[in-house]
């Protein structure tokens, strides 16, 4: 009967986004808007070195240059940078030494959102369980880091970005804007300047990282914006599976999101990335509110045989703007992206990857679901792109997208630059609605219709689905269900 | 922005630049600094007949001098003509056509881009009226210079029930762009887009297409293929849009292309822009180099190897015209084909 109830607790799940609660806990802010001051704020609260504010500064000098991008297809009213807070963060007197100084609130809202911030919890249950680590971001700061101890024990460095400035410079100095450089677009140049924490990674030459990482985005201040900043760093030979997963109240407004995430792989190492993206997608009816999702994530295959590995489940955000990439610079390094993306209500998303092949033998393979419902817009936008020197390259890309409901956009907008005559791309695309004859026959066997689109939707995410560390598989399979609810009937 | 504004005003500042999305891989602003004095008018006997002599009934001609032709179908007739854009010196000519198909009609428009050694800049425009049921085949061969500049922009709105058939062959040009633009209004329309592109030298061709499925039970075939040589660089823009309501809209679209030297390039984005749910669109994209285990088995086969890669490049072009109806007109577009493979050869 386990089955049975799994269905109830399901359907019951169906209910509404439910992580729509706001915390109510003792916040810091930075004076409302964004100005060289904010930034000096900001940089002092995180008693940055001095050649870090620099960097931001400069990054904001740029900043004010530059255009917002209008290529995509999304639209949202203009943005007002003057009418938000670029820093917030719960009141503490210091920064809490142990988890029995986090103000008990924050531990609630993770306990609420089942997110373990107890090393002890997630032992709890089986032996030999698999066990992650968890950095959890609350607005602009980071509350809590978990298994440091015992990371550092194999040399793994896994701490808050902002704690990384300060305990490592010298390998931020030598990593951070190297993938993503400071001007490299409007919002990456925004979070340069703003940036408040984020997650730090090293994995030293040779070391397999003894447990899967994760970071947890949480939202809570209101008329706030959240600025991340992850690099990861895999040192030669070396691996690590990251896992990333956001939420965020249900608002009116309209919040920015601006992350950027870079990725740095060396000779034959590899990283593995995972995001669960459900940040509050608006009113379905009306559209308003949600999150803007305005994203860099870059992995640089330095390297040669580095590997990296991006896995996306895209469900919420009223607005995605989102393109994780790999520069596959290293000879015979391999990237590889799979992504669902899922829009329902009024929600946009305009997502996809980059495959830039620099290096000889460099390969890539690129799996990407699109489903849309209500009356979203979902637009895969990709590039696949063959150097000269990149010879004996190799891409297969793969774009399905599922409509579901007559007024949902399905968009497929490939970009392939191919510039030399030893490379192989092979793309193709389909579009099509769920099969009325496949339905049908879930029906006749008794389920629901709503049960039979789950069924098939599954289905046909199966092959992303496959690709997540076990833990997150199964809350992105209740996330697709979620995220579909009310789509048909 | 287009070439036919900027050579409307002589303002450069007009043509478009690889900033405008849609033509982000054939630059023309950063070519043309300057633009050429207008084609004066020259007879053009000089010019011999054009490829499709002696398969048509009746030859339009845009040149210097003669910027304009409009060519109307009546009702429940069948014709043949040939339009041809003859371009020459450096000069820059700006045409445009508008050609109207009745119901029940059929037209066989075969239009030729001829032009000389010199730097010219040529822009035409053609619109394409289609009544519920008509009927037209267009087969193109560009044959530009290798220092011209040609934009072409076909336009063609589609009654119910029409029926459009492309085959475009080029071996492109200094900077040269090939547009098609389709729309359904009606119910039941039918698009075939086939083309064709080999390129040599420092060549460049771009062929574009947007099909506009509006009514419902539209149908859209669409096959390019290409080869690329040298420095030479190919694109192809494919866009495929179904409003809302299009309902049971079946579209396909392929772009293949082989890049045979080092230095040449193909570009390729295929979209696919979907509004309605009840359809079927897919699109498929390669680009690769010859197969070396075809290579292997011909070369055991005692073929030489240029006989060897000749015949595999041609037996990879051919599909794209085996869709031209008219006997006539493929025989043209198969001796190019064959003309281009000797000179690879």
């Amino acid at each position: 009967m386990a089955a049975v109830q799994n269905t109830v607790d399901q359907v019951e799940g169906l209910e509404k986004y439910e992580h729509g609660f706001v915390t109510d806990v003792e916040q810091d802010f930075a004076p409302k808007g964004l100005s060289a001051d904010t930034i000096r704020f900001i940089s002092a609260k995180k008693e940055e070195p001095d050649w870090m504010l620099a960097w931001r500064l400069e990054a904001y000098e740029r900043w004010l240059a530059m255009d917002e991008p209008n290529w995509a297809k999304v639209s949202f009213p203009k943005i007002d940078y003057q009418d938000s807070y670029y820093y917030a963060a719960p009141k503490t007197k210091e920064g809490p030494a142990s988890l029995e100084d986090v103000d008990p609130e924050i531990l609630a809202t993770y306990a609420k959102l089942g997110i373990p911030l107890r090393e002890q919890e997630v032992l709890a249950g089986v032996m030999g369980s698999p066990r992650y680590a968890v950095d959890a971001v609350f607005d602009s700061v980071s509350v809590v880091t978990t298994f440091k101890k015992e990371l550092a024990a194999v040399g793994v460095i896994f701490c808050p970005m902002s704690e990384a400035i300060r305990e490592h410079p010298e390998l931020v100095k030598k990593y951070l804007g190297t993938v993503v450089p400071t001007s490299d677009n409007y919002y990456a140049c925004l979070n340069s300047a703003v940036f408040s924490d984020g997650s730090f990674v090293y994995v030293p030459p040779g070391v397999r990282c003894p447990m899967e990482l994760s970071t947890y985005f949480r939202i809570n201040a209101a008329q706030s914006g959240q600025f991340e900043r992850t690099l990861i760093i895999a040192d030669k030979g070396a691996y690590v599976s990251y896992l990333e997963g956001c939420t965020a109240p249900m608002r009116d407004e309209n919040q920015l999101h601006a992350a950027v995430v870079e990725l740095v792989v060396l000779d034959d190492a590899e990283i593995k990335y995972s995001t669960v993206q459900n940040w509050y997608p608006g009113d379905p009816e009306t559209g308003k509110g949600g999150i803007f999702n305005f994203v860099t994530k870059r992995a640089d295959c330095r390297g040669d045989r580095s590997k990296v590995s991006w896995t996306q489940v895209e469900t919420g955000s009223a607005v995605t703007w989102k393109y994780p990439s790999c520069v596959l610079r290293g000879e015979g390094s391999s990237g590889e992206f799979y992504s669902i993306a899922i829009t329902n209500g009024r929600q946009q998303a305009d997502t996809g990857t980059k495959m830039i092949h620099l290096g000889a033998n460099t390969r890539s393979r690129i799996i990407s679901k699109g489903i849309s419902a209500g009356r979203s817009s979902n637009t895969y936008r990709g590039l696949v792109s063959a150097h000269p020197k990149a010879k004996g390259a190799r891409n297969f890309t793969q774009c399905d997208s599922l409509l579901i409901g007559k007024t949902s956009g399905a968009h497929t907008v490939p970009y392939v630059e191919a510039r030399n005559s030893a490379c192989v791309f092979e793309h193709e695309a389909t579009t099509t609605r769920l099969s009325d004859d496949q339905l049908f026959y879930a029906m006749q066997r008794g389920l629901t219709q709503e049960e039979a689109v789950q069924l098939l939707v599954n289905g046909f995410v199966k092959e992303v689905l496959q690709e997540l560390p076990m833990e997150f598989a199964v809350e992105a399979q209740k996330l697709v269900a979620i995220s579909l609810e009310g789509s048909v009937g | 922005m287009s070439l036919s504004a900027a050579l409307e005003t002589g303002d450069v500042g007009l043509l478009p630049s690889r900033r405008d999305e849609d033509w982000r891989w054939t630059d023309l602003r950063g070519l043309l600094r300057v633009l050429p004095p207008r084609a004066l008018k020259a007879s053009v006997a000089t010019w011999g007949e054009g490829p499709f002599a002696g398969l048509v009934d009746e030859t339009l001609v845009l040149a210097g001098g003669a910027e304009t032709a409009s060519l109307h179908v009546p009702e429940g007739v069948t014709q043949t003509i040939a339009l041809r854009v003859i371009s020459r010196g450096d000069t820059a000519l700006q045409a445009s056509a508008t050609i109207r198909v009745d119901a029940g009609s059929k037209l066989v428009l075969m239009e030729s881009y001829e032009g000389d050694a010199g730097a010219y800049v040529t822009s035409v425009d053609l619109n394409f009226e289609l009544e519920p049921g008509a009927r037209l085949e267009r087969v193109a061969l560009a044959m530009d210079g290798a220092d011209g500049v040609l934009v072409s922009k076909a336009v063609a709105v589609l009654g119910g029930g029409a029926t459009f058939t492309q085959t475009l062959a080029t071996s492109g040009a200094r900077r040269q762009r090939l547009e098609t633009s389709v729309d359904h209004p009606g119910a039941g329309a039918n698009v075939h887009l086939n083309g064709v592109y080999l390129l040599t030298g420092k060549r460049h061709a771009d062929l574009t297409t947007t099909v506009r499925h509006m009514g419902v039970d539209g149908q859209t075939r669409q096959l390019t293929k290409g080869v690329v040589r040298d420095q030479a660089r190919g694109v192809f823009q494919g866009r495929i849009i179904v409003e809302e309501g299009a309902d049971r809209t079946e579209a396909r679209m392929g772009h293949h292309a082989l890049v045979l030297s080092d230095k040449a390039e193909v570009d390729a984005k295929p979209e696919l822009l979907i509004h309605a749910d009840d359809v079927q669109c897919a699109h498929g994209n390669t680009i690769g180099a010859l197969d070396e285990e075809a290579l292997f088995y011909m070369a055991q086969r005692g073929l030489p190897d240029g006989v060897a890669r000749t015949l595999l490049v041609a037996a990879f072009v051919s599909e794209a015209i085996e869709g031209v109806q008219h006997d006539g007109a493929r025989a043209v577009l198969e001796a190019w084909i064959a003309k281009a493979m000797e000179v690879s050869l």
